[in-house]
């Protein structure tokens, strides 16, 4: 025993000095060229003026803070960070509520319930332009199945989902929703299956309803679980606009374009750079206040 | 267990699969080949067979070095359109032996721009040739990626004539600051289909004014079951205009000037708005239906669309009824409007002089009559030039179609497309606002005020 | 007690419901889609004809495949998919086993330094990246879409938990026997951790397999682009707008394999996609 602690000591864990950095190196460099360098790049080029489909203006010429005073004062910029936030504060809730649900319907051992579980988790696995395509059928006027559906349980109101302002961030936010309850599911499945039964047996003896049990029990038991949850919805929030692409195109009247989409558009349709860059910088400045505060909590939870 | 050695066989498999494809597609490239590669590999890029004998059998007859040059084309719908330029290509290769033309198809007119954007920013070499959106014409220029064609056309022998049989509405997309920047070549107009036997049904006449149009509409309505008239908004500019036309004040008046808030365009919106709100012969607010407009006519659920005149042949081999095709009414009776669109020839600079030669020759030989009615016929394209409808195979063609036909007598009514500078940005301003007001978020006058002043705005630096 | 006993019952009762009422919204998509694609297309699809007393025809694949090189499509795809992965399972691992085996000069900092890579998710950087990608000459092809992703600070991240957890008297062993550090890393710290390195590539085959925004902003030509780029150039061809069979047939098309495959592996899958999740 006294041996083999003894042969624990730091020099036996030594190769040649330079082995670790040249087998960490691969990674280093795509982080290096792919994440951190990009990063500073796009701050320089935010603080220059650059359109690639007009001659004169081809050549960078440095403006200073010119491109964030243009998206200070767009309404098209206020109205997408709007719609970020809608769509951020409407699909991250009602996303983790579903899956939490989901977890709970499919944690019981009824039978089919492994079909149930199927039908919650495939869309994870489909590409979020296949299922777009899909439910853009589903979102045609007239004859649109999910109208039909609608109508039968009583809904009369518009059905023009994709070219109607009021519906079509919702439409967007609802494939959204579709297409990330089950992925989040499987966390709160996992969750459950770990915390110990005998918390349920016991509340079950003392006759405690299953809704009881499920919001005065499992859900402060999960607390973690949701923390860590809502971290990766935020960020697929932020960082998946496929659907988009597919079923608005950010429209009508820029009502369902969100800020990646945007960036995308200024970049690739208006072809400018400079605001493309200060648009990124923006970007990268929520993502990372988000994944940092995510940090910082589970930090404090796990202490 | 037994599962998991299947998963690690399948992946293994995958692994294994995608390095023997990836080590094929090093060499197998299709179709589109790179602008990277072209460079490095030049002397292998024309190593047909049929290539090489073919410019030995040039260089005995013409002391001209072979040229390549590549066409960047759209296919933009759904016909075999990749077919039918090929078998032009084989023709005007036989005819001209020392150049090789080599098509590339993107999958629409925004990729064909964007291929030739990312190749150029990238220090890269365009394609001699390319089609693309008429309309697009000054973002080009301004971008300055084409050159003029003057100097070929009046090299010509009867260059005016040739240029004069061009319809005048395709060509007004063409010419800026005195010269000619494009060939027009698949075109289309906006047309207003009607199922002409519901019309003759209810005694009623094809529509001639904005009046008589809404209130076909609204008698062919059956609520729940059948529109009067559909209307697709989804990107709405193209088949706006024709009412802003109609009404007497196009939308767009030079380069750098754009009409939005004139009273006359103001009330062409309302017009829109009223199909609904007021007659109910047509869907409330923004129609998303381009893709779904044909079929719910040729199926009955459209008494009448408004579409390109290239979704014709689509509709004619769906519809069991007679159809309809013509310009849409203007306000007043008698008077119509419509509005051209689709693609040009533009030659680009960046290539050497024989290329562009090269690539003028090309233009020449596909635009010659019996080929403008050929491909107009087969792709269901308005023929560009006049001469094409002189041409036996045009002649019986519309016998056959007449519909064909009205579509050119349309022409006469035709006002340009909406292009301008920073043409991307202006017409996402006035999308943006003509969807508000269809949509009923701001009046057809505040919407349009509004576009205008932003507009003028996004213009202000090229005046 | 039996009051307690029935309510336990109806609560049942009304949990099996509501669990198949969801189910079934939830798949309707997919099988609205499969029913659909079989469907000849001149039959009318308006409200509730697709489902009752039709015909089945394969046309509608056989018209997709015609109208898209999806071939070609699936070519590019298994080849990004396939290079991320090898290149992921290497870089991980190597990076992984240095992190947790050796003690070296700055370890802390620079797996800090990688792990910028999850505090910045990559689709904020599509505008510098698309900018690097053309410096390096490598715009349109299968590379760049794949290159970003060869190194992966989460997977890196996986592969250093799981070979923490191997044991120390078997590394120990290894270490005096004479093991040299690949053998080390062979026969003492990858066996325990191949699951967690299976499931790392369960989930990054499904991830890389649906990209979307990335493969489009650097693929222009069919020599580069993935099926997804593929489906929605499709879906944009002039005239297929509304042509439900044709999309449905080229929707399934490109979902098929992953798909079937997860079918098969449901396990697995959900377990890699849960590993891919815990920090």
């Amino acid at each position: 025993m006294s041996l083999a602690s003894k042969s624990l000591t730091p020099a036996s864990r030594k190769g040649p000095s330079w082995l670790p950095y040249l087998l960490i190196s691969p990674t280093l460099v795509i982080v290096l060229v792919f994440t951190a360098w990009p990063t500073v790049q796009a701050i320089y080029t935010s603080f220059f003026r650059q359109y690639l489909n007009i001659a004169k203006f081809r050549t960078p010429t440095f403006v200073g803070l010119e491109n964030y005073k243009t998206l200070l004062t767009s309404p098209d910029f206020h109205e997408v960070l709007r719609n970020t936030a809608i769509y951020v504060v409407g699909t991250v809730p009602t996303s983790i509520v579903l899956a939490f649900l989901f977890a709970l319907l499919v944690n019981r051992t009824v039978k089919g319930i492994g079909l149930a579980r199927l039908a919650f988790f495939y869309p994870t696995i489909l590409p979020m332009v296949s299922a777009a395509t899909i439910w853009m059928f589903f979102f045609t006027p007239d004859y649109g199945l999910f109208n039909t559906a609608l109508r039968a349980l009583g809904y009369h109101g518009p059905q023009n989902w994709l070219g109607n302002p009021h519906l079509a961030l919702l439409a967007v936010m609802i494939v959204a929703v579709w297409k990330n309850a089950g992925y989040l599911m499987i966390f709160y499945l996992a969750g459950l299956q770990n915390l110990p039964t005998d918390v349920f047996e016991a509340a079950s003896i003392d006759g405690a309803s299953w809704w009881t049990q499920l919001w005065k029990i499992a859900f402060p038991l999960l607390r973690r679980t949701t923390l860590f949850v809502s971290t990766i919805a935020i960020i697929d929030a932020f960082q998946v606009v496929d659907h988009i692409f597919v079923l608005t195109q950010g429209g009508p009247s820029q009502s369902s374009s969100v800020l990646l989409y945007y960036l995308w558009q200024v970049r690739f349709e208006d072809q400018n750079v400079g605001l493309a860059s200060a648009l990124t910088v923006v970007l990268i400045v929520i993502m990372l206040s988000i994944t940092v505060t995510n940090f910082v909590l589970s930090e404090r939870e796990g202490a | 267990m037994n599962r998991k050695r299947v998963l690690f066989v399948v992946v293994s498999l995958l692994l294994v699969l995608s390095m023997a494809l990836a080590a094929c597609g090093n060499n197998a490239t299709p179709t589109a080949a790179p602008q990277q590669e072209e460079a490095t590999q030049a002397p292998e890029a024309s190593q047909a067979p049929e290539a090489t004998e073919a410019a030995t059998e040039a260089a005995t007859e013409a002391p001209a070095e072979p040229v390549t040059i590549e066409v960047y084309y759209p296919v933009a719908v759904d016909a075999p359109i990749a077919k039918i330029l090929q078998g032009y290509i084989d023709a005007f290769e036989a005819e001209n032996p020392n150049i090789k033309v080599k098509p590339v198809f993107s999958g629409g007119y925004g990729d064909v721009k964007t291929t030739i954007q990312t190749t150029i920013e990238g220090g890269g070499k365009p394609p001699a040739l390319a089609v693309m959106l008429a309309a697009d014409l000054y973002d080009l220029i301004n971008a300055d990626y084409i050159i003029p064609m003057d100097d070929f056309i009046n090299a010509m022998p009867d260059g005016d004539a040739y240029i004069n049989d061009f319809f005048p509405a395709f060509m007004a997309n063409s010419k800026y600051d005195g010269k000619i920047w494009s060939i027009p070549f698949q075109r289309s107009v906006v047309t207003l289909y009607y199922n002409a036997d519901l019309f003759e049904q209810e005694g009623l006449q094809p529509p001639d004014s904005w009046e008589s149009l809404a209130q076909a509409a609204e008698k062919l309505t059956i609520p729940g079951e059948r529109w009067g008239i559909e209307w697709p908004s989804g990107w709405p500019y193209w088949l706006f205009q024709p009412l802003a036309i109609g009404n007497g004040q196009n939308i767009v008046k030079s380069p750098t000037e754009v009409v939005f808030d004139d009273p006359k365009v103001i009330e062409a919106v309302q017009f829109y708005i009223d199909l609904s709100h007021k007659y109910h012969a047509m869907p409330e607010g923004v129609q998303k239906n381009w893709g779904n407009a044909p079929a719910d006519f040729a199926k009955g659920a459209a008494a009448m669309i408004v579409h390109s005149s290239g979704s014709l042949n689509g509709i004619l081999k769906q519809a069991d009824f007679k159809v309809g095709v013509m310009a849409v009414p203007g306000k007043e009776p008698g008077t119509y409007a419509t509005v051209t669109g689709g693609g040009n020839f533009y030659i680009m600079k960046g290539v050497s002089p024989e290329e562009q030669a090269a690539a003028w020759k090309f233009i020449e030989f596909v635009t010659q009559p019996q080929y403008a009615a050929d491909f107009s016929i087969n792709t269901g394209y308005v023929a560009t030039r006049k001469s094409a409808y002189d041409t036996d195979a045009m002649k019986k063609y519309i016998e056959e179609v007449p519909q064909a036909g009205q579509l050119r007598d349309m022409l006469q009514y035709a006002g340009m497309e909406l292009s301008c500078m920073n043409l991307g940005k202006v017409r996402n301003i006035f999308h943006k606002y003509l969807q508000a007001a269809y949509n009923g978020e701001m009046t057809p006058e505040e919407a349009m005020k509004q576009a205008q002043k932003e507009a003028d705005e996004a213009l202000s630096i090229f005046k | 007690m039996t009051g307690s006993k029935l309510r336990k019952r109806l609560t049942d009762v009304f949990l099996n419901i509501l669990t198949a009422v969801l189910a079934l919204a939830w798949a309707s998509l997919i099988i609205w889609a499969v029913v659909v694609s079989f469907r000849p297309e001149s039959e009318p699809l308006g409200r509730g004809d697709v489902w009752f007393g039709h015909s089945v025809t394969f046309a509608n694949y056989l018209k997709a495949w015609s109208l898209a090189p999806f071939g070609i499509y699936y070519r590019n795809t298994i080849i990004i998919v396939g290079m991320i992965l090898i290149a992921q399972v290497i870089t991980i691992t190597l990076a992984g086993f240095a992190f947790a085996h050796y003690r070296f000069k700055g370890k802390k900092w620079l797996f800090f330094f990688i792990l910028l890579q999850l505090m910045i998710p990559a689709a904020a950087l599509l505008v510098p990246n698309f900018s690097t990608i053309r410096k390096l000459g490598l715009f349109d092809t299968t590379l760049a879409v794949a290159l970003p992703y060869f190194g992966s600070a989460f997977g890196t991240f996986l592969m250093r938990q799981a070979f923490l957890e191997v044991p120390r008297d078997l590394v120990d062993a290894g270490v005096m026997d004479g093991c040299s550090w690949w053998q080390l890393l062979w026969h003492v710290y990858l066996p325990p951790a191949m699951p967690t390195l299976v499931a790392f590539a369960l989930s990054s085959i499904s991830w890389h397999w649906n990209e979307f925004l990335w493969p489009l902003v650097v693929t222009l030509t069919e020599r580069s682009r993935p099926l997804t780029i593929g489906l929605v150039r499709f879906t944009q061809l002039g005239e297929i707008g509304a042509r439900w069979p044709l999309l449905a047939a080229a929707t399934i098309t490109v979902i098929a394999p992953l798909f079937l495959l997860f079918l098969v592996f449901q396990k697995q899958f959900i377990r890699s996609f849960l590993h891919s999740g815990l920090k």
